[in-house]
C-alpha cells in the first residue's frame, strides 16, 4: 500500500488479469461483430438507399458492398473491422451515412460524465443506507431503509423519471423537464440513474459491514474504548470493502447501460440514447460501435473492481505473488530476515 | 424480516406466500384477463378519450379512448407471458447445457464454462437491445434476445451441482449397472440440478419483468397494438401531467411485481437478520424478577467468590451477582447466573473452567464486551473508594472512558483480535489516542513504540510497519498487550492470553503479565481452562461450571485442597510432576455444555462421582470450606471438614 515494491510485486497479478480482460474484451468484440451476421436486411442495400435518398438500383447496392468489402468471407471481415476498430474507424452510418467513429467519441464524454454523478449519488446514498442498515437495531428505521432501497431497485428508470418530471420539473418548476443544459439539467437523471443503485449497493453493504463488525477485531476495538464512527470507518468498512469495491464495478457498470433508457428520456446526446436510436434504425455499424464502447466500459468496470479488491487486501498479494512485500524491501532493511512466514518469536 | 412479520407470528412459508402475492394477483389478472377485462384493451373510442376514471372505466380510458383497466389486465398477461417463456427456455436451456458440462468434464467442461463465465460477464440489457436492433422488434425476438443472456446462470448453478455429484459412487453404481449416459442424466443429474434453478428462478423473475417492460418502453420490445405496461407508458407520455390516471397504473403495476420478485427472491436467498455487535442505543434494562426463569436460591447474596465485608479502596472490580443470557423462545437462557467476583490492586484473579462455562462472559460482560443481543444483570465496580463507578448499564460513549483507559482487555484468539487490513502499529497508535495520550502522529508512533517495548517486542519500529498475520502468534499477543496498556489502566483483562501458543511462548508470556502486575500494580482477571497457567500467575481462583462459580479461593487452597469434586476433576486431569510413576491421570466422565437454569439442582450431580439424590434437586450455595476465604458450592463438602476417610475412599472410585 505504502511501499513501492508493493505494487512492483502486484505486478505479475495485474499482468494476469490484463491477459484475462483481453480475452473477454475479444470475445466480445467477435459477439459485436456477430452482431451483422445476425442481422436482417442487406447492410449495403441500406446504406445505398440512404446515399441515394430512395431505393437505391442493384449496381449502386453492388457498389456499396464493394466498398465496404461484404463480400469476403466472415473471419476476414472480422479481422478487417477489428483492426479499423482499434483505430477508431467504425465504418460509416447506415442511417446518416457519417463516420460512427467520431459520433461515438463525442458521446463518450456526454455519457462518462452522467454515469459519474450517478456513481457519486449511488456510492454517497447507497453506503450510508447500507452502513446505517448494519448498525441499527431491528426496529422501524431499519425497517423502511430495507424497503425503500429495495423500492429503489425495483422501480423501473422510465416511471422513475416520469414521477420526479410530474414532480420536480412541471409541479414545482425546480428544474428543467430534459435537455442537458446547465447544472439543474444534472439533477433528474443522476436521480434517476443513481437511486436504484444506490439501492443495490446499500443491501450489500449492509449485509457485508455487518458481517465485517461481527468479527472479534471489532470487539477488540470497542475493548480499546475506540467509538462506533472509528469502528465503521477503520475496521467495518475497509473489512467489507471486498464485496463493496465488486458490486460498486458492476453498478457502474450497469450505470453504463442505464443510460440507454436515461439518455432517451431525457434527450441526452450520449453513447446510449445513440444506442437506442441505432437499434430503433438496425443501424449495424453504429450499434456494433456504441455495443463495443458499452459492452467494453461495463466489463472494465467489472474487472477494474476485481484488480482493485485484491490490491487493497495485504493477505491477498502474498499469495498471488509468492514472495511477499518483503522481498521488495529487502534492500532497504536489512536487519529484516525477509521471509514471508510469520516472524521467529525473539525473545 | 422486520418486526411486524415476527409480530404476527405467521409459519415462514405463509409469510412467502404473502411476500409473492402481488406476483400470484397479477399472474391470475393475465391469465384470466379475457374474463376479467370490462372492455376490448385494442378497441378504439376517439369520443372517449383521456377520461377520468369513472364507474364504466374504472382507471379511466387513454388518448385513443381505450379502457385502462383491461389494458393494465392485458399488460399482466403478455408481461408475465413473455417473462415465462424467457425463464422456460434459459432454464431448459442452461440447466441441460451445464448438467452435460459438470458430467462429461474435461475439455469440453472448461470450453462450456469460459462460455458461462463470459455469458454471465456480459451486460444482458445490452445484449437484448443489440439482438434487437439487428432483428427489429416483436414478442418472439424479445424472447430470443432475453434468453439469450438469461440462460448463463442457470447453466453455472447446474454446472456447479453435477459437477460435485459426478464422482459419487452412486453414479459408479449405475453405470456398472449398465446405465447409458442419456439415462444417468436424464433420470439421475438432472433432477437434483434443476432445484437449485428453480430457486434461482423465482429470484430471476423481477429482472426479466423488468427487462420486458425497459425495451417496450424504448419501442424496442412488444410492439403495439398489444397493451404493454412499459409501452402504456411510452404512448400515454404526452398526457402524463393532465391525466394521472395514464401515468400511474402502469408503473403502480410494474413496481408491484418487481417488488415482489425481488422481495421473494431475497427472502429465498436466506437474508440475515443478527444484529451487529456495534451498539448504538443504550442496553435494555430489564426489572430483576422477570430475568431469572426460577425463583433465585435463599442464599443468592451469599454466592459471592470473595468474603462480603470488605470495602476497602484496593479492590480494583468488584462484581456482584452478575448474570448475563439471551433471549430464547419468549425467556431467556441464561449462560452465567449470580457470579460475584472481586480482584485487588496488584492481584491476580483466575477464572477457570472448561468451554462453555461462561467463565469469558462473566470477566467481559461488566464491560460490555458480549454479544449486543445479551442481557446482563448485576452489579460491577470499577475501583473502591471516592473513584468508584458503577459500570453496569452504562452506554456506549460512558463505556468509552472507560474501556481502553481504565481497563485493558486481551483477547484469546490473537489474529482474529486484530484488524487484517490495518498494521500493528495503528492498532497501537489508536489504543495511544482513544487513551488521551497522543498527539501528533510522529508522537503517537512513540508512545507505541515504546508500549511495544514494553510488551517485550524487540525492534518496536519495525514490528509497528508489519500486519498481523506477518507476525507469530506470541508477538500478536504481545501486540495485544502493548494495546492493553495503552491506557495504563488499573486492571487488565486476558481471555485465555496463552491457548494455542506453544508451551516456551505461553511461559514467556505468562512471566510477562506476572511482571507488568508487579511494575504497574495491575489487578488482572485472566480467564483460562488451563490449570497450569493459572498456577502460575494466579493469586486467587474461581472456578466455574455451567454458568456459576463452585468454588472460590486463594490459589494454594484451591489447588492444595480442593473441596468441590469438579474442581478436583479438573486438578486430576492435568499431569502432575511428583506424582507416583504408573499413576494414571484422571479424565471425567460425562459431557459438559450445560447451562445455568437446565437443572433445579447442582448442574455438575450427573458427572459428580460422590453425587447423592439431594443434588438433583437442591442447588448448593457457595460457602466457607476449609477457610473464611474458601468457599465451595456443594452439599457434600467432601474437603471441607478435613478429609474424611469415606471421602477419600469415594475419591479412589473415581
Amino acid at each position: 500500500m505504502r511501499a513501492p515494491g508493493r505494487l512492483r510485486f502486484a505486478g505479475r497479478y495485474v499482468t494476469r488479469w490484463a491477459v484475462d480482460t483481453a480475452g473477454v474484451l475479444l470475445a466480445l468484440s467477435a459477439g459485436t461483430f456477430a452482431l451483422v451476421l445476425l442481422a436482417r436486411g442487406d447492410p449495403a442495400a441500406i446504406l445505398a438507399a440512404t446515399r441515394a435518398g430512395r431505393s437505391a438500383t442493384p449496381e449502386q447496392i453492388e457498389a456499396v458492398r464493394a466498398e465496404l468489402g461484404l463480400d469476403a468471407p466472415a473471419p476476414v471481415r472480422y479481422v478487417r473491422w477489428l483492426a479499423d476498430a482499434s483505430t477508431g474507424d467504425f465504418g460509416l452510418s447506415l442511417r446518416t451515412n457519417t463516420p460512427v467513429g467520431p459520433e461515438i467519441a463525442d458521446r463518450m464524454g456526454v455519457t462518462l460524465g452522467l454515469v459519474a454523478g450517478s456513481a457519486a449519488v449511488a456510492l454517497v446514498a447507497g453506503v450510508a443506507v447500507g452502513v446505517a442498515g448494519a448498525v441499527l437495531g431491528r426496529g422501524p428505521v431499519r425497517g423502511a431503509l430495507r424497503g425503500g432501497a429495495l423500492l429503489a431497485t425495483s422501480v423501473p428508470a422510465f416511471w422513475l423519471s416520469y414521477l420526479l418530471v410530474l414532480v420536480l420539473a412541471l409541479r414545482l418548476g425546480l428544474v428543467p423537464t430534459s435537455g442537458m443544459a446547465g447544472p439543474a439539467t444534472w439533477v433528474m437523471p443522476m436521480a434517476v440513474l443513481g437511486l436504484p443503485a444506490a439501492g443495490a449497493l446499500s443491501r450489500v453493504v449492509a449485509v457485508t459491514l455487518r458481517e465485517a463488525l461481527d468479527q472479534p477485531y471489532v470487539l477488540a476495538a470497542q475493548a480499546r474504548g475506540s467509538g462506533p464512527v472509528s469502528i465503521v470507518l477503520r475496521d467495518g468498512l475497509p473489512n467489507a470493502a471486498g464485496p463493496i469495491l465488486s458490486l460498486a464495478g458492476v453498478t457502474v457498470g450497469s450505470l453504463l447501460v442505464g443510460t440507454v433508457v436515461v439518455e432517451q428520456i431525457f434527450g441526452w446526446p450520449g453513447l446510449g440514447a445513440y444506442f437506442v436510436h441505432a437499434a430503433a434504425a438496425r443501424d449495424v455499424p453504429a450499434l456494433q460501435a456504441a455495443a463495443l464502447a458499452l459492452g467494453g466500459g461495463f466489463i472494465l468496470a467489472n474487472r477494474l473492481a476485481d484488480v482493485l479488491q485484491a490490491l487493497i487486501d495485504p493477505r491477498s498479494l502474498r499469495d498471488a505473488g509468492g514472495t511477499g512485500p518483503r522481498a521488495a524491501g529487502r534492500g532497504r532493511r536489512p536487519s529484516r530476515r525477509g521471509g514471508t512466514g510469520p516472524r521467529e518469536e525473539a525473545t | 424480516m422486520t418486526q411486524g412479520h415476527r409480530r404476527w407470528g405467521l409459519p415462514a412459508t405463509v409469510r412467502t406466500t404473502l411476500v409473492a402475492l402481488p406476483l400470484i394477483v397479477f399472474a391470475i389478472a393475465g391469465v384470466l384477463a379475457p374474463v376479467l377485462a370490462p372492455a376490448d384493451p385494442t378497441a378504439n373510442d376517439l369520443a372517449a378519450g383521456l377520461l377520468p376514471p369513472s364507474a364504466d372505466h374504472l382507471l379511466g380510458t387513454d388518448q385513443l379512448g381505450r379502457d385502462q383497466l383491461s389494458r393494465i389486465l392485458y399488460g399482466a398477461r403478455i408481461s408475465l407471458a413473455v417473462t415465462a417463456a424467457v425463464l422456460a427456455i434459459s432454464l431448459a436451456a442452461g440447466v441441460v447445457i451445464g448438467t452435460v458440462a459438470g458430467y462429461l468434464g474435461g475439455r469440453v467442461d472448461r470450453v462450456i464454462s469460459r462460455l458461462i463465465d463470459m455469458a454471465v460477464s456480459l451486460p444482458g440489457m445490452l445484449v437484448a437491445l443489440a439482438v434487437i436492433g439487428v432483428r427489429g422488434p416483436g414478442v418472439e425476438n424479445l424472447v430470443i434476445a432475453l434468453s439469450l443472456w438469461a440462460w448463463a446462470p442457470y447453466a453455472r448453478i447446474a454446472r456447479a451441482r453435477v459437477a460435485g455429484l459426478r464422482g459419487s459412487p452412486h453414479l459408479d453404481a449405475l453405470r456398472l449397472l449398465g446405465a447409458g449416459p442419456v439415462r444417468v442424466i436424464g433420470r439421475h443429474l438432472l433432477p437434483p440440478a434443476l432445484a437449485p434453478c428453480l430457486v434461482y428462478a423465482s429470484t430471476d423473475v423481477g429482472a426479466i419483468v423488468l427487462s420486458v417492460a425497459t425495451l417496450s418502453f424504448l419501442g424496442l420490445g412488444i410492439p403495439p397494438p398489444h397493451a404493454e405496461w412499459g409501452q402504456m407508458l411510452i404512448e400515454g407520455r404526452p398526457y402524463l401531467a393532465s391525466a394521472w390516471w395514464l401515468a400511474y397504473p402502469p408503473g403502480i403495476a410494474i413496481t408491484a411485481v418487481v417488488f415482489a420478485g425481488n422481495l421473494l427472491g431475497e427472502r429465498l436467498a436466506g437474508g440475515d437478520e443478527r444484529p451487529s455487535i456495534l451498539r448504538w442505543v443504550r442496553p435494555a434494562r430489564r426489572p430483576r424478577h422477570s430475568i431469572a426463569p426460577r425463583p433465585a436460591p435463599a442464599g443468592s447474596p451469599a454466592t459471592s467468590a470473595a468474603p462480603a465485608a470488605s470495602a476497602e479502596d484496593d479492590v480494583v472490580l468488584r462484581v456482584r451477582d452478575l448474570s448475563a443470557g439471551y433471549p430464547h423462545g419468549g425467556g431467556l437462557r441464561r449462560v452465567v447466573a449470580g457470579v460475584s467476583y472481586e480482584v485487588r490492586r496488584g492481584r491476580v484473579l483466575a477464572i477457570v473452567g472448561e468451554t462453555g462455562s461462561g467463565k469469558t462472559t462473566s470477566a467481559l460482560a461488566p464491560f460490555g464486551l458480549v454479544d449486543p443481543g445479551a442481557v446482563v444483570t448485576g452489579s460491577a465496580t470499577l475501583g473502591g473508594g471516592a473513584g468508584a463507578l458503577e459500570l453496569m448499564g452504562r452506554t456506549p460513549p460512558e463505556r468509552h472512558r472507560v474501556n481502553g483507559r481504565r481497563v485493558g482487555v486481551v483477547f484469546q484468539d490473537s489474529l482474529a483480535a486484530l484488524n487484517p487490513l490495518r498494521t500493528v502499529g495503528a492498532h497501537v497508535d489508536e489504543a495511544v489516542r482513544n487513551a488521551g495520550r497522543g498527539g501528533r502522529r510522529a508522537a503517537t508512533r512513540r508512545v507505541s513504540e515504546e508500549l511495544l517495548r514494553l510488551a517485550g517486542l524487540p525492534d518496536p519500529a519495525v514490528i509497528a510497519r508489519e500486519f498481523p498475520h506477518q507476525l507469530s502468534g506470541g508477538m500478536r499477543q504481545r501486540v495485544q498487550i502493548a494495546i492493553a496498556l495503552a491506557g495504563e489502566p488499573e486492571l487488565l483483562v486476558a481471555d485465555e492470553p496463552t491457548s494455542a501458543l506453544d508451551v516456551t511462548v505461553q511461559a514467556q508470556l505468562l512471566d510477562l503479565l506476572g511482571r507488568l502486575r508487579d511494575e504497574l500494580a495491575m489487578a488482572m482477571v485472566v480467564v483460562s481452562h488451563d490449570v497450569a497457567v493459572i498456577s502460575r500467575l494466579a493469586d486467587s481462583v474461581a472456578v466455574m461450571y455451567a454458568g456459576r462459580i463452585v468454588e472460590t479461593g486463594p490459589l494454594a487452597t484451591v489447588i492444595g485442597n480442593p473441596d468441590h469434586p469438579y474442581t478436583r476433576g479438573l486438578l486430576d486431569a492435568v499431569p502432575r510432576p511428583g506424582a507416583a510413576p504408573g499413576t494414571r491421570f484422571r479424565t471425567m466422565p460425562g459431557r459438559s455444555g450445560a447451562g445455568p437454569d437446565d437443572t433445579g439442582g447442582c448442574a455438575f450431580a450427573p458427572r459428580c462421582p460422590i453425587a447423592v439424590a439431594a443434588c438433583a434437586d437442591d442447588r448448593p450455595v457457595l460457602e466457607a470450606a476449609s477457610t473464611v476465604a474458601h468457599r465451595s458450592a456443594c452439599l457434600r463438602h467432601p474437603g471441607g471438614t478435613a478429609l474424611q476417610p469415606g471421602t477419600a475412599r469415594e475419591r479412589d472410585r473415581l
